[in-house]
C-alpha cells in the first residue's frame, strides 16, 4: 500500500501568518496569547486569547479578497490554504480538477459574525450579506468556489479534534483512489460565542495557559488555520515531502458531553489505534504534540492515558501556550508542529509550565533541541469525546 | 454497501406503522416532522437535547440497542444550530453576563453522535460531517471506505436536521423559501421561487453482508457546480461507471424542490434518464441539506405513493439513482440497487 | 418568605431551568442528594444552577467547586440563598 506524504504545509496563528514565523515562535518559545483587541466583548483584558492582530479588512485587503460576505474564519482559511497549496507546488488548473479533494472543518464557521448573526436569526433585519456563511461548511465551500477545486469537498464538524480527523478522511480518500491530492486542515476565528461559550463552563483562564502545570487554572481561546497538503508518495516526483502520515485513530469515549473520563480511555484507544495502524511499538514515537488544552480535566486526563500508552511517556508540548485553543484548527496546527519537528530534526520546548501534575508527575520537554526524530504523534480531544491521533514519521 | 436496517423520522408517517399514501401537509410551509415515543433515551439525557439531536439520537437508537456498531458515522447540515443561537441570545439578552452553559454544550454539531456513543458505551469511530448539502453523500462515502477498510463491520449511518425557527429566518431571509403559502401536495405545480422547510432523521444499519440486506448502495458522488450542462455530464458519467453493462436506471429519485430558479438541474436529470420511473419527495419532507437520507430511505420501501409518482414505466425496479441538488451548487448522486 | 414556600419555589426553579420534565416538585425530598445519586445532577447541572442562583437571588458564585459546596440539597440551597440573596 503506498505511502500517503505531506507535501505542503499551510499555517496562520497568534505567533506567526506564515510556516516560516510559526517555526520561529516554536524555536524560540513564542507566546502570542493577549489581551483581546480586535473585537468588543465584556472579556477583553480578563480572558487572554491567541488572537491575530491583523483586523479582517486588512485580511481581505492582503488576501485579495474581496467576495461579497467573506467571513474571518474563511479569510484564515484561505491564507493557510494558499501558503499549502503553493509550498506543494499545486497549480490551479490541478486545483481545479476532480482529483484534488479539499477537507476543511470549522467549529466557528461564520458565527464570528455574532451582531449579524443575532439580527438575521431573529429577523430584525431585511438580511446581512452573510446569510449562507454562518454554518461551519462555508469556509470549504468559500475554498471550493474560489479555486473551483472539483474533487470531493467536506467539512467535518467534531469539536476540537475537528481538523485531525479532516486529515484522516482525506489520507483515506488517497488510499482509495478517490482523489490524487488532498488539502485537508481546519480554521477556526475567535467569536463572542465560543469565548462566553467556554467561560460558561469555567475553563477559561484569566492568565496565560500553563499546560500540565500542577497551578493550571483553564485554557485560553486561540484563532488560526492550517492545512496540509497529502498526496501518494508516488505522485510526488522531485518535489519536497515533509513527512509521512504513518498512521491515524479515532475512538470516543463515551462518558460525558464536556469532559475525559478518569482513565481517559478514549485518549489511549485513539493513540493505540494510531500505533496499531502505524504498525509502531508505542517506544518508538519520540515526540508528542498533546492536546494540553490546561483545564484541569484534559491535562491529568491525557496524563494518564499517555502514562497507560507508553509507560514513560515520550517528550511531549503543548502549543496551546502558544497560540490557544484554535478548536477547529486544533488538530491541523498540532499535525504542522509535529511536521515541523520531523522536517527540521528538532525538538519544540513547552513555555509557560513550573510544577508537574501532583499525580502524574510529567513534565513537558522545557529546552529547544537538535536531535533525531523518527516518529511524532499529535492528539486532539474534543467535546462529545472525540478522541483523534495522528502519527508522522521522518523520511 | 448494504443496508439491512433503516428507521427515519419525518413529516409523514415514517415510523411505527409506515403509511406514504397518505400525504401529511405543510403547516406556514413548513414540513414539521412528527415525531415518535422515544424510547430507551433516559429521561436525564432528553431534558438537555435539544429537536435534532433529539430526532437523531431517536431515530438511530432502534437499530443500536441490541447490537453495537463498530461506528457512529453522522451528516448534518444544521443540527445544533438551534441551541446555538438560543446561546447567542443569552450572550445578547445578558450582555455577556453570567450564562447557562447547555445550550453551547449541545450545539455542536456532533452532539447527536456524542450522544449516541454515550448511551450505548460506544467507544468506535464516531464523526459527523458537515458539508451542508452534501454532508449525508459524505458519511456515505465515509461508511463505503470504512467497511473496505474493515470488512465484516457493522455501521450507524445517519442523515439529520431540523427546521429551527432561527435557521428558517436566516435561510427565508436569503430568499430560500416561499414567500406565499403553498400546499405541498403542489409543490411542483406552482411557478414561483423558493422552496418549503422540512426536517427528519433517517438511519440505516450498513455492511459489507449481503446476505439479508434489503438495498444495495453501489456508489455515491459529488460534484460542486452551477453550470447545468456541467451536472448533465456528470449524471451519465457516473451512470456509465458505475451500472453493470447493459442495465439502465430504472427510478430516479429526484430532489426537485418547487424552486422555479433551479428547476433546469432536474430537467436535465430528467431528460438523461426519460425511461425511467421518476419520483419527487421534498413534497413529503420538505427542503434541508440532509433531505438525501431521506430519499435514500425511500429507495429501500417497497412501493412510493401515488402522489410522489411524476412518471411511472413498467422497468423492473432494480437500479435506483438518486440525485438531489441543494442551493444551486451542491449536486449528489447515489446509485441503490434493489435486493 | 416563609422557608417553606422558598422551598418549593426553589423547586420549580430548579424543575423549570434544567427542563427535568418527568419530575414534579413533590418528587425532590428537600434532603435528597442533587448530585451523583437522588436527582443525579451532573457537573453542567451544577453550573447551570450557579446561574440560576445569580439571575434569580442576584447570588454570584464564582467558583463552580464552592457551588457544589452549597449545591448539596435543597436544604442547603435554601439556608444559603435565605442568608445571601441580594433579590
Amino acid at each position: 500500500m503506498s505511502e500517503i506524504v505531506v507535501t505542503g504545509l499551510g499555517v496562520i496563528s497568534a505567533v506567526g501568518k506564515n510556516l516560516a514565523e510559526n517555526r520561529q515562535a516554536l524555536i524560540n518559545g513564542d507566546c502570542g496569547i493577549t489581551d483581546l483587541s480586535m473585537f468588543p466583548t465584556r472579556y477583553a483584558g480578563l480572558r487572554p486569547c491567541g488572537e491575530i492582530k491583523t483586523d479582517t479588512e486588512t485580511l481581505k485587503q492582503q488576501l485579495l479578497a474581496g467576495e461579497k460576505g467573506v467571513t474571518r474564519t474563511s479569510l484564515l482559511a484561505l491564507q493557510a490554504f494558499d501558503e499549502a497549496v503553493a509550498d506543494a507546488g499545486i497549480t490551479p488548473a490541478q486545483l481545479a480538477g476532480s482529483d484534488t479533494a479539499l477537507i476543511g472543518a470549522s467549529t466557528v464557521g461564520g458565527m464570528c459574525l455574532t451582531d449579524e448573526l443575532y439580527h438575521d436569526a431573529n429577523k430584525k433585519s431585511d438580511g446581512s450579506e452573510y446569510l449562507a456563511e454562518y454554518d461551519c461548511s462555508s469556509p470549504s465551500l468559500y475554498l471550493q468556489k474560489r479555486y473551483q477545486v472539483g474533487g470531493v469537498i467536506n467539512s467535518i464538524n467534531t469539536a476540537c479534534s475537528s481538523s485531525a480527523n479532516a486529515i484522516m478522511y482525506g489520507a483515506r480518500l488517497l488510499k482509495h483512489g478517490l482523489c490524487k491530492r488532498v488539502i485537508a486542515g481546519g480554521t477556526d476565528s475567535l467569536a463572542k460565542f465560543t469565548i462566553n461559550g467556554f467561560n460558561a463552563l469555567h475553563i477559561l483562564s484569566p492568565e496565560k495557559c500553563t499546560p500540565f502545570d500542577k497551578n493550571r487554572q483553564g485554557l485560553n481561546l486561540g484563532e488560526g488555520a492550517a492545512f496540509l497538503v497529502l498526496e501518494k508518495r508516488e505522485d510526488v516526483g522531485s518535489r519536497k515531502i515533509y513527512a509521512v502520515l504513518k498512521g491515524y485513530g479515532n475512538s470516543n469515549d463515551a462518558f460525558h458531553p464536556s469532559s475525559l473520563s478518569d482513565d481517559g480511555i478514549g485518549p489511549q484507544l485513539a493513540m493505540r489505534q494510531a500505533l496499531l495502524e502505524a504498525a509502531l511499538a508505542p517506544e518508538a514515537v519520540d515526540f508528542i504534540v498533546t492536546h494540553g488544552t490546561a483545564t484541569e480535566n484534559n491535562d491529568l486526563v491525557e496524563s494518564i492515558a499517555m502514562l497507560q500508552v507508553f509507560g514513560k511517556p515520550p517528550a511531549f508540548i503543548s502549543t496551546k501556550a502558544h497560540i490557544g485553543h484554535t478548536l477547529g484548527a486544533a488538530g491541523a496546527m498540532g499535525a504542522v508542529a509535529g511536521i515541523l519537528g520531523l522536517y527540521h530534526q528538532e525538538a519544540y520546548p513547552a513555555i509557560h509550565f513550573q510544577d508537574p501534575i501532583e499525580a502524574t508527575g510529567l513534565i513537558p520537554l522545557l529546552h529547544y533541541k537538535q536531535q533525531v526524530l523518527k516518529h511524532a504523534m499529535t492528539n486532539s480531544f474534543g467535546f462529545g469525546g472525540n478522541c483523534s491521533s495522528l502519527i508522522f514519521s521522518a523520511l | 454497501m448494504y443496508i439491512h436496517k433503516t428507521n427515519c423520522i419525518s413529516a409523514q408517517q415514517t415510523f411505527g406503522n409506515i403509511d406514504l399514501q397518505t400525504l401529511a401537509p405543510a403547516v406556514e410551509n413548513k414540513l414539521f416532522a412528527k415525531e415518535p415515543v422515544y424510547e430507551g433515551v433516559p429521561p436525564g439525557m432528553l431534558r438537555r437535547m435539544g429537536r435534532a439531536v433529539r430526532m437523531g439520537v431517536g431515530c438511530a437508537l432502534p437499530l443500536v440497542k441490541d447490537q453495537q456498531p463498530d461506528g457512529i458515522i453522522i451528516g448534518t447540515a444544521n443540527g445544533g444550530m438551534e441551541d446555538c443561537i438560543k446561546f447567542l441570545n443569552q450572550i445578547m439578552d445578558y450582555e455577556e453576563g453570567m450564562l447557562t452553559p447547555g445550550n453551547f454544550v449541545q450545539s455542536t454539531a456532533n452532539a447527536t453522535a456524542a450522544q449516541l456513543g454515550l448511551m450505548t458505551a460506544n467507544r468506535k469511530y464516531n464523526i459527523t460531517h458537515v458539508h451542508k448539502g452534501l454532508a449525508f453523500e459524505n458519511a456515505v462515502l465515509d461508511a463505503m471506505m470504512l467497511l473496505k477498510e474493515n470488512p465484516g463491520f457493522n455501521l450507524l449511518l445517519e442523515g439529520l436536521d431540523e427546521i429551527s425557527t432561527y435557521n428558517y429566518n436566516i435561510d427565508y431571509l436569503d430568499g430560500w423559501y416561499k414567500e406565499d403559502l403553498t400546499a405541498n401536495a403542489g409543490l411542483y405545480n406552482v411557478d414561483s421561487k423558493g422552496t418549503m422547510a422540512g426536517e427528519g432523521a433517517a438511519a440505516f444499519w450498513v455492511s459489507d453482508q449481503p446476505e439479508r440486506a434489503l438495498t444495495k448502495i453501489s456508489a455515491v458522488q459529488q460534484l460542486h457546480t452551477e453550470d447545468v450542462a456541467a451536472v448533465s455530464s456528470f449524471l451519465q458519467h457516473f451512470v456509465k461507471f458505475h451500472l453493470p453493462e447493459g442495465t439502465s436506471i430504472d427510478i430516479l429519485i429526484a430532489g426537485e424542490n418547487g424552486d422555479n430558479r433551479y428547476r433546469h438541474y432536474y430537467e436535465a436529470a430528467y431528460d438523461l434518464f426519460d425511461t425511467a420511473t421518476i419520483v419527487r419527495y421534498k413534497h413529503m419532507f420538505g427542503e434541508f441539506g440532509t433531505s438525501a437520507a431521506l430519499a435514500l430511505w425511500l429507495a429501500c420501501q417497497p412501493a412510493f405513493p401515488a402522489h410522489a409518482i411524476k412518471q411511472r414505466t413498467d422497468a423492473d425496479p432494480k437500479y435506483t439513482l438518486i440525485y438531489n441538488m441543494y442551493h444551486k451548487n451542491q449536486h449528489g448522486v447515489m446509485l441503490v440497487e434493489r435486493l | 418568605m416563609e422557608k417553606e414556600q422558598l422551598k418549593q419555589k426553589l423547586k420549580e426553579q430548579i424543575i423549570q431551568f434544567l427542563n427535568l420534565t418527568n419530575v414534579k416538585p413533590e418528587d425532590i425530598k428537600d434532603d435528597e442528594p442533587l448530585f451523583g445519586e437522588g436527582l443525579g445532577l451532573d457537573s453542567i447541572d451544577s453550573i447551570e444552577l450557579i446561574v440560576l442562583l445569580s439571575r434569580e437571588y442576584g447570588i454570584n458564585i464564582q467558583d463552580p467547586k464552592e457551588g457544589r459546596k452549597i449545591l448539596v440539597n435543597v436544604n442547603t440551597m435554601v439556608d444559603y440563598i435565605v442568608e445571601h440573596r441580594t433579590k
